[in-house]
């Protein structure tokens, strides 16, 4: 059994990190949901709003969570599509009337900002226009099922919308083309679902979310150009700052414990670098004089390097030491902000980061996820020589299975036991 | 009055200053989270009392961590000037009038308007909130170091309800512990694996959709808002908060004084470079007297190599560290990404290419490997010291050590 206080500081250790895996998986669930759902064949969605019964439109059928189309549904098709050819003559006659008029009334549904989650702005139509004119017209008011079954996205896109974009009370249009009936459709098929791998290359984003995108974007991309050439502000800002510093009455020179931490983060750094070069030289084998004796340079100003920083790190020491009283609260919260969070040279518009296939994704994401497992598991191996190997040194007498324990936590992270054998004497 | 910062970066000419200041301050009401209206700045200019509490919980919420800045609308007054006042000690802030002020937070706008104005003028305070909340429209997929930090640092102060009255546990159930560390990591890294795939596939069917022709495809986000324009009924990636610090929800942390953490971490780091000092020592000892013997009896052309060499390696490692700073850059300026799906060999424009990034992230993977094994050589050895000492037993290291 340990020791409490020890065993606290483990299990919290562990527990911390076991969560912190924890929430990782729960978000990637939820974003391999969100994948997967877009993926599978997109049904029509029942819309929301509770959509108000229509007054003025006797033809307008309730949306019904739409699934498989029934029977009634195919004999109403079949139906309707008897009624195409007498409607192709009127259809033609308002299909120019319905297009000029259907925009305006969709386009004031505009989103202002990007947080808004919803927009009804249909995509491009009038790009449709030559194949498609009916078949934009005629969803509305049509129940999901009967839509025929051309099926281009954006007709389904845009019946889904233009469905809740009624509901929300667009429907000056619809009485202008008063045939609810007309399916342009010329071959009335089961219709089919829409799914990405087929026809994901059709979809458009609608114009008002792009619109506000761009400019979220633009305006995002105008702070990081501010603040690179903006010498005037800071400045200013420096003055505020030495003015601040010099009224306090401390002698402090502003040294705060985020900025020691980032000092220490340096060296750690510094030191896994010169380890690794340490690494390659000595791995490498020099072939002749030269070579050996560019080696040995090389070494000696690794050694150089690590004497520097040595020294670097006692200079730290002292300070901290110095300023020991100033350091000194009841309690901290844990890091106040992320340390690349604050750095000046932050920049806030995202870059695009290219990849080229899917294997070399997967590599990135695996390398991510091992760097972070190994730095965790680094911080854990120090967690537990803290507290393990002082715990051994000092057990009298000293247990081999608490040797055998400690050893396979330590040195392979419990997957692995040594062996004991008690060497008896022979009688 | 330079006590408080204009955002807007505008001109400080007195004849702007009249019309731009209040403007200013309007838009610096708007932007901050716990939205305190100018009359609380005006009030507090005059260290009015009333102007206390409203800069207290401002100060509250911009000075938290991440992850609970939603919380901290719930705390009460007094923790929220705990919160307030650790947070500016541990960023260095000079002035020590501000954590004299009472608990109670009834006292003390000036001070706060101070403080205020000296996060402002250090750092892109307003960018970094408008960060927290902005909506991410691309799929990320964060490269930066700082993301290691989300990966779990409990904090040793922290008192953890234990089950037993005493808190003693087992070794056994430290290992199981580990092994359970262990499988969490396996299926994370294989739901990753997967994930990746999905957002491939996504990519590659939405080619050519996006009206910005530089990015070619949409991203996960984007293909949700078209499957459901009414996006609040469904956990949309939109509505998803951005993947975040892991302790969410738990009990803000505390970490003891910072002296013993700063000290320790010193202590630690010193260790380190000692040994690399150790090691580096005993090899350059060894190579330079083989060196030395086989140099013996050369003759004069061979001083002007030696100095040619000394150059070569003097160069050598000033490259050497300026790369190392250049890739301590590849995570500095710390931007958000967005997956773009292109062709290899395409011009990259202004985007970061992954092979790059798996090029950086390769060589830290070896560096951390590095010092891992070094770290457990050393247990080892200690280990196999102290077993090896105890008579009548025999200590077999397992297979491969």
């Amino acid at each position: 059994m340990l020791p409490a206080d020890c065993s606290l500081r483990l299990v919290a250790e562990l527990r911390a990190a076991l969560d912190a895996c924890g929430e990782q998986q729960r978000q990637l669930d939820q974003s391999l949901r969100v994948c997967r759902r877009l993926l599978r064949a997109w049904e029509p969605t029942r819309p929301a709003a509770p959509e108000p019964t229509p007054g003025p439109e006797p033809n307008e059928e309730d949306p019904s969570p739409a699934c498989a189309p029934s029977l009634q549904d195919l004999t109403e098709l079949e139906l309707l599509t008897q009624a195409l050819e007498k409607a192709v003559r009127v259809r033609k006659g308002i299909s120019k009337v319905g297009e000029g008029d259907k925009a305006p009334s969709l386009k004031p549904r505009t989103v202002a900002t990007p947080p808004a989650t919803t927009t009804s702005v249909p995509p491009q139509a009038p790009g449709q226009a030559g194949n498609g004119t009916s078949e934009t017209r005629s969803p509305r008011g049509i129940r999901q099922p009967k839509v025929p079954a051309r099926s281009l996205p954006e007709h389904r896109l845009l019946s889904t919308r233009e469905r809740t974009s009624l509901g929300r009370g667009a429907r000056a249009t619809r009485p202008s083309l008063g045939d609810q009936q007309v399916t342009p459709s010329v071959t009335p098929l089961v219709p089919e679902a829409f799914t990405l791998k087929e026809k994901g290359t059709l979809l458009r984003l609608p114009m008002a979310f792009w619109k506000a995108a761009s400019q979220n974007a633009h305006l995002w991309a105008q702070i990081d150009s501010t603040q690179a050439s903006d010498s005037a502000n800071a400045t200013a800002r420096t003055r505020f700052l030495l003015k601040m510093q010099a009224a306090s009455g401390w002698p402090g020179v502003g040294l705060s414990a985020a900025v020691v931490e980032a000092e220490v983060g340096r060296l750690r750094k510094a030191c896994l670098r010169l380890r690794l070069r340490m690494g390659t030289e000595l791995a490498a084998a020099p072939t002749d004089c030269v070579q050996e004796y560019r080696c040995l340079l090389l070494l000696e100003g690794l050694q150089a390097t690590v004497g520097q920083c040595l020294h670097w790190l006692q200079e730290l020491r002292k300070v901290v030491a110095k300023h020991h009283l100033e350091l000194c609260p009841s309690g901290m919260p844990a890091r106040a902000s992320c340390l690349c969070e604050g750095g000046a040279d932050a920049a806030w518009s995202p870059q695009p980061l290219l990849y080229s296939s899917t294997q070399e994704l997967q590599t990135l994401a695996a390398l991510r996820l091992r760097v972070a497992m190994l730095d965790q598991q680094l911080h854990l191996e120090k967690v537990l020589m803290d507290e393990l190997l002082p715990l051994v040194r000092t057990q009298r007498p000293c247990c081999v299975a608490v040797c055998r324990a400690v050893h396979s936590l330590l040195c392979n992270g419990g997957q692995h036991f040594p062996t004991v054998l008690q060497d008896e004497p022979a009688d | 009055m330079g006590r408080r910062r204009r955002p807007a970066g505008r001109a400080a000419g007195t004849g702007t200053g009249a019309r731009a200041l209040p403007e200013a301050i309007a838009a610096l009401c708007r932007t901050l989270p716990a939205g305190p209206g100018p009359e609380t700045f005006r009030r507090a200019k005059f260290d009015l009392p009333e102007a206390a509490p409203a800069l207290w919980r401002l100060l509250s919420c911009v000075l938290s961590p991440r992850s609970e800045a939603d919380t901290t609308g719930s705390l009460t007054r007094e923790a929220q000037v705990r919160l307030v006042k650790s947070a500016m000690r541990s960023q260095g802030y000079p002035r020590p009038a501000l954590f004299q002020l009472p608990e109670d937070g009834s006292q003390g706008s000036r001070e706060l308007l101070l403080a205020l104005s000296w996060l402002l003028a250090r750092g892109p305070l307003i960018e970094q909130l408008l960060a927290r909340t902005r909506v991410r429209l691309g799929d990320e997929m964060p490269v930066c170091e700082c993301e290691d930090l989300a990966y779990g640092r409990a904090s040793p102060g922290l008192p953890t309800p234990s089950k037993d009255a005493d808190g003693c546990v087992d070794v056994r159930h430290v290992q199981w512990l580990m092994g359970k560390l262990r499988f969490r990591w396996r299926s994370l890294i294989s739901s990753h694996q997967e994930h990746c795939a999905l957002l491939s596939k996504i990519h590659k069917y939405t080619q050519g959709c996006h009206s910005d022709r530089n990015l070619g495809h949409l991203s996960v986000a984007e293909t949700e808002l078209l499957r459901d324009p009414e996006g609040g009924q469904q956990d949309t990636v939109l509505g998803a908060s951005p993947p975040d610090s892991p302790n969410a929800g738990s009990q803000p942390t505390f970490l003891p004084s910072i002296p013993e953490r700063v000290a320790g971490e010193l202590e630690l780091v010193s260790r380190e470079l000692q040994a690399l000092q150790k090691e580096l020592q005993e090899a350059v000892e060894v190579r330079r007297a083989s060196w030395e013997a086989q140099v013996r009896g050369q003759g004069p052309e061979w001083s002007a190599e030696m100095r040619a060499s000394k150059e070569a390696v003097g160069q050598e490692l000033a490259a050497l560290w300026q790369a190392w700073e250049r890739e301590g850059g590849l995570a500095q300026p710390h931007r958000p990404n967005r997956l773009v799906r292109s062709e290899a060999g395409a011009p990259p424009g202004q985007g970061l290419w992954a092979t790059e990034a798996i090029g950086a992230l390769r060589s830290k993977e070896a560096c951390l490997e590095a010092v891992l094994c070094w770290l457990q050589g050393q247990s080892q050895q200690e280990l196999a010291r102290l077993a090896g000492a105890l008579p009548g037993v025999i200590w077999i290291p397992p297979h491969g050590r």
